[in-house]
């Protein structure tokens, strides 16, 4: 039984992956195999039967900063990986763009600021983001411990740049693994995310 | 470019005139204002400025206009209301004289402006963003003010491929008595690019605009009342709702005569689920895009959207469904008197949860394990029948001893929650040693009953002649025994009153327990206030000796039934613990009841069996294996598709489109356990199941698990039996704790 159902969440995630249509909330999660800043294959079904945190980053968008900088997103980072829960940062940014920064300054970038993920991985084909139809920087995803997409949106509820508003506004992510962990369903399953677009490479 | 460059070089010299006006203006009144006012942030990406357009100065009724007028650097933007995938929109902060109240910006067309494979929706080159000022009556500037001060923070996302967030302070002068109409053609170009309603045209006639949900992932748009000029033209659309369309798909549109079509993909995260979806509409721009002006005109319509959202995203609709379910549920602890409505609403449900404790009491007097020694009792009147004032006064203390011991109870669950122990109705059961304990006093009244031992035989006499000597602590005590025999059975109707219990100040909550206990003891203080009815009971015979000893049965079935519960606890050792334990209790108990010599003898042997049985077995009886937490073994057995819940599991079941149907249950629990093997295993129930292809999932509460207790407390409940049906898209249907084969398939049937 938990092996067919197993087998029909792989092939479903197989045949979204090769329509290429957007994850969907409620659906499972696209699998993706990427590479983490320190050269390790980490694929997204090797946390089967854990949540897990899927972020879209970009050093260089202001709205990134703006929580890296004022330590929202390591302390959401923190309080995720402290219950058991898989932390993956992504960055699509492309090459050629402005934004780009190679695995080591990546590390460096987050180290700085403490960051606590995961593992921070690099897409620079923007595949995995395409797949995950993200679009700006952040966006943020939760995958439940059967490998479907609980969550999709914004790290919080104020759509800003200012660092302020990070006190007064509702972090989607801690409230919805908070929720999720407890069993219950997320309440705000699917928010706006705000911020940068995401700098993917144009279709050649 | 040259044309860039006198515009900013006019800019400067305006903002040096302007800067040096305002600095002798402030200087002449004499009122300082913090900081030196500006009008113009400028900034590498953008300039922008405060303009104001008051024609008739600053005045009641007269047209006041401002507005912060962008101008783009070469390939910068800034946003739209819904900045389309990623962004911000222009935010505007006023702060104005009182009497002064800023409106909406009044958003110009915008472009839509592709980014590899995402789509924005802003303002390149330049853009003034309008808003009215409606001056009120009352607005009354002193007598020497000339000038009303505006104030705006205005906050801005400037982006190219990078995004750079921008904040300005802007203040501005405006002269109250004379014209202020230097932007004037600024205002009437943003004026002119005002998206405008699709006219109800000719004859008033309402045009019919809507937007049908197709294939759960597609708006079928079509759109009435576009002027003649833009038929047969490609169109724009721009969307005032953010975040439910895919901004950046390509989509089908086509004329059909004056109405125009389109199939637009919604967007698969899609977070809003409007009514109502304003659009705006304009002719296509042409490609590669200039700095030079907008001089299409937009179109506003309102399509009524038909057909319901798909879901998935409306798993965001959880909290109302909830909300609904509260509400039916408190609709059902009551009668009819439920027609709760504006301020009376808590109280009324507090009436109907009193009254719901009242009769789920009385039923408890007909459940298997409080009947008999409610029956024995009762027929001790018939042995006085003539000393009605000492009935009354037992009856009062039975009463008394019932109500204080449910008060007793609920006061230490409401301590336990307020610990934070999660806890719920049923609790008690939960733990083993309560259950092997009420298994040992079940025992013991079942011999005593069946005439093995008599309790003035071996209690010291003190204690055994205080039934005789104080009646009335005698039947306070049998309250006391009647509340703790009926714990287990929490009745139909109570389930409800429970759960509010949960959600009521403490006092309340208290009342609701009390209203229990009075239910319980409601039929016994009738028969002894009632010459009538304790008239109606039969002679006093030998009979009586039969019927008690009859009654024994009962209450060995009631302690069958502890072990099998305490089985499902602790397993086969812990069950079989404490069945040897039963067996020594009962020897010890025979021979206390002896003799002479014997009970000497046997007593002592007996006792020192007893406590080595203990020491060798007690631990079993408590031990609650943990790896077996996770199995609930007996639920599954029934093997007719049932799966054990789990946290999350039903949502994620609905989610893809699955009924679900959860039994929270638990082997305590009677009803539970009546109404599975009767409605539930019904073949007619079964049948309508699979039909409509139900997910069946068991929650079962035998142990302490506060992922149930959890998701009890988010039915309302706080105790088994709960039986819900999800449905995606709608809130959970909660029924009856007495089910009934017909309740189910017409719930079935609505699915």
């Amino acid at each position: 039984m938990k092996l067919l159902r197993r087998t029909l969440i792989v092939t479903a995630a197989l045949v979204a992956l090769g329509a290429q249509a957007a994850a969907t909330v409620g659906q499972p999660a696209p699998d993706f195999t990427l590479k983490d800043t320190s050269g390790k294959t980490v694929r997204l079904s090797d946390f089967k039967g854990k949540h897990v945190v899927l972020e879209w980053t970009n050093p260089g968008c202001p709205f990134v900063r703006k929580h890296y900088d004022s330590g929202n997103m390591p302390a959401t980072q923190k309080d995720a990986t402290g219950q058991g829960v898989v932390w993956l940062s992504i960055n699509s940014t492309e090459k050629a763009s402005s934004d780009y920064l190679e695995p080591t300054r990546l590390t460096a970038w987050a180290q700085e600021r403490k960051a606590a993920p995961t593992a921070v991985l690099m897409d620079e084909e923007g595949t995995v983001g395409k797949s995950y139809g993200a679009r700006t920087t952040p966006h943020l995803y939760i995958v439940n411990p059967q490998g479907q997409l609980i969550y999709a949106g914004g790290i919080d509820s104020i759509p800003s740049a200012r660092p302020a508003d990070i006190e007064k506004a509702t972090n989607y992510v801690k409230v919805g693994l908070a929720e999720a962990l407890a069993g219950k369903p997320i309440s705000a399953a699917t928010t706006a995310p705000y911020g940068c677009s995401i700098k993917y490479k144009s279709p050649a | 470019m040259p044309s860039r460059l006198f515009h900013r070089l006019a800019a400067t010299l305006f903002f040096i005139a302007a800067s040096a006006l305002w600095t002798s203006a402030i200087a002449q009144l004499g009122t300082k204002t913090t900081g030196q006012g500006t009008s113009v942030v400028t900034t590498p990406y953008v300039r922008a400025e405060l303009l104001a357009h008051a024609p008739q100065g600053v005045a009641p009724g007269q047209p006041l206009w401002l507005g912060l007028q962008i101008t783009h650097q070469p390939e910068w933007h800034t946003y739209w209301k819904n900045p389309g995938d990623s962004g911000l929109p222009t935010d505007l902060a006023w702060t104005l004289p009182a009497g002064l109240d800023a409106g909406e910006i009044a958003w110009p067309l915008p472009k839509k402006i592709p980014i590899g494979t995402l789509a924005n929706y802003g303002y390149e080159g330049m853009v003034l963003l309008p808003v009215p000022v409606t001056v009120a009556s009352t607005y009354a500037p002193g007598p020497l003010a000339k000038d009303a001060t505006i104030k705006l923070r205005a906050s801005w996302l400037v982006c190219r491929k990078e995004c750079i967030p921008e904040e300005g302070e802007f203040t501005l002068q405006l002269p109250i008595q004379s014209t202020t109409a230097l932007n004037g053609d600024a205002f009437e170009a943003a004026a002119k690019a005002q998206p405008r309603s699709v006219l109800a045209g000719t004859n008033g006639i309402v045009p019919d605009s809507q937007a049908q949900i197709a294939d759960g992932n597609l708006l079928q748009v079509s759109v009435q009342g576009l002027p003649v000029a833009l038929r047969g033209k490609t169109l724009d659309l721009f969307p005032e709702t953010a975040e439910v369309i895919d901004n950046a798909a390509g989509w089908k549109q086509a004329w059909n005569g004056g109405v125009w079509t389109a199939q637009i993909p919604l967007s698969a995260q899609r977070s809003a689920s409007p009514s109502l979806m304003p659009v705006v509409l304009a002719e296509q721009a042409a490609p590669g895009h200039g700095t030079g002006p907008d001089t299409r005109t937009g179109y506003r319509a309102e399509l009524k959207v038909l057909g319901t959202w798909p879901q998935g995203a409306s798993a965001a609709a959880v909290s109302p469904a909830l909300e609904a379910a509260l509400k039916a549920n408190a609709a059902q602890a009551g009668s009819a008197a439920t027609q709760a409505t504006g301020s009376g609403a808590s109280s009324l449900t507090l009436t109907a949860a009193l009254l719901g404790a009242l009769l789920g009491g009385l039923i408890l007097n007909l459940m298997p394990c409080v009947f008999p020694v409610l029956a024995i009792k009762v027929v001790g009147f018939t042995q006085h029948a003539q000393d009605r004032r000492a009935h009354r006064i037992s009856g009062m203390a039975y009463t008394a001893g019932v109500v204080l011991s449910f008060i007793a109870l609920g006061a230490l669950m409401l301590g336990l929650r307020a610990a934070g122990e999660a806890v719920g109705w049923g609790f008690q059961l939960q733990s083993p040693a309560v259950v092997a304990s009420l298994a040992a006093l079940f025992t013991l009244i079942a011999l005593n009953l069946a005439g093995v031992f008599e309790f003035g035989h071996f209690l010291p006499s003190s204690v055994a002649s205080l039934q005789a000597r104080h009646p009335v602590a005698d039947s306070f005590l049998t309250g006391v025994l009647a509340v703790a025999v009926a714990s287990p059975c929490t009745a139909p109707f109570m389930g409800a009153s429970m759960g509010l219990t949960a959600t009521l100040p403490a006092p309340q909550a208290l009342a609701v327990f009390a209203a229990l206990g009075l239910g319980l003891a409601l039929p016994y203080l009738a028969a002894s206030w009632v010459p009538a009815v304790a008239r109606a009971l039969p002679r006093p015979g030998a009979w009586m000796d039969t019927f008690r000893k009859l009654m024994a049965f009962p209450m060995l079935a009631t302690v069958v039934w502890l072990v099998w519960v305490l089985g499902q606890q602790t397993g086969i050792d812990g069950a079989g613990a404490l069945l040897i334990l039963l067996v020594g209790l009962s020897l010890v108990v025979w021979a206390l009841s002896l003799a002479g010599r014997a009970r000497v003898w046997m007593a002592s042997v007996s006792i020192a069996a007893m406590a080595l049985l203990v020491w060798a077995f007690a631990p079993h009886v408590t031990n609650v294996p943990a790896a077996q937490a996770a199995v609930p073994s007996t639920q599954m057995s029934s093997g007719t598709g049932w799966q054990p819940w789990a946290p999350g599991a039903a949502d994620q079941i609905v989610a893809s489109g699955r009924p679900v149907f959860v039994d929270f249950t638990a082997a305590w629990c009677v009803t539970c356990q009546y109404n599975k093997k009767t409605t539930l295993a019904h073949a007619d129930v079964l049948a309508d199941l699979q039909t409509k292809n139900v997910a069946l999932l068991r929650a079962d509460w035998t142990r302490r698990d506060p992922a149930i207790t959890a998701a009890l407390a988010s039915l309302g409940r706080n105790g088994v039996p709960v039986y819900v049906f999800y449905r995606p898209g709608k809130p959970p249907v909660v029924l009856t704790e007495v089910l009934s084969v017909d309740e189910v398939r017409a719930t079935i049937a609505q699915l």
